[in-house]
């Protein structure tokens, strides 16, 4: 069984208005690794996924979770 | 230089060198020619000790510029964002490529010898040749694909 990381990134960012070089400036990456992030290109380290967490004012279980 | 500006500087570099690192590979793999018409040839002659010369010095280039954070005339701020998690992670899976692609031309070079001798220097040219020039395109295209997000 395939298990991915979805996450409601895209989703909370817009919420806050924020873009994603703005979001990317706040936990200290580029605008390509937010970008892959959101796309689920990329599965961010745990570092990154509390940063990108706490800038959203969300927990990471909040965040993201592992679809089947 | 405020932080955006440095944000904004350290993108427009990731995507250049997304757009230029294929073209680099294939002037790299084009520069092969020349090796293998001196194989067949026999004997190097100067100018092919000219060409084999600049093909060394590209080499290392490359291989600075891929192992390295390259952009190594930028300020250091802008360098560490270059070389954030993600890029991290492509260069990681083309250097595994790149290894891979060393294995199989090792193992060419070692069934092409037993048919034509081959010199030290030949193999090490082989080897070196797909080793990076399978990277580079892998990191290449990687991190083309991470910026478009698909």
């Amino acid at each position: 069984m395939s298990e991915r990381l979805a996450n409601r990134l895209k989703e909370r960012r817009t919420e806050l208005g924020l873009t994603q070089a703005e979001l990317a400036e706040q936990v200290g990456v580029t605008r390509k690794t937010v970008n892959t992030v959101e796309n689920g290109v990329f599965t961010p380290s745990a570092t990154l996924a509390i940063k990108l967490a706490r800038a959203l004012g969300l927990s990471v279980e909040q965040l993201f979770w592992i679809e089947s | 230089m405020n932080e955006r500006t440095v944000s904004e500087r350290a993108d427009y570099l990731s995507r250049k060198r997304a757009r230029f690192l294929p073209m680099l590979a294939l002037i790299y793999f084009s520069q092969q020619v020349t090796f293998l018409s001196a194989l067949s040839n026999g004997p190097h002659r100067d100018v092919d000790h000219f060409k084999i010369g600049a093909w060394v010095v590209l080499s290392l280039v490359l291989l600075a510029g891929l192992a390295t954070k390259g952009f190594w005339l930028e300020r250091k701020e802008v360098r560490n964002l270059i070389d954030d998690e993600s890029t991290r992670a492509n260069r990681l899976d083309a250097m595994r490529i790149g290894f891979i692609f060393a294995c199989g031309a090792a193992l060419a070079a070692y069934f092409i010898a037993e048919f034509q001798p081959l010199t030290v220097g030949e193999t090490a040219h082989l080897v070196l040749t797909f080793g990076l020039g399978a990277a580079l395109i892998r990191f290449g295209v990687l991190e083309r694909r991470a910026h478009r997000g698909v």
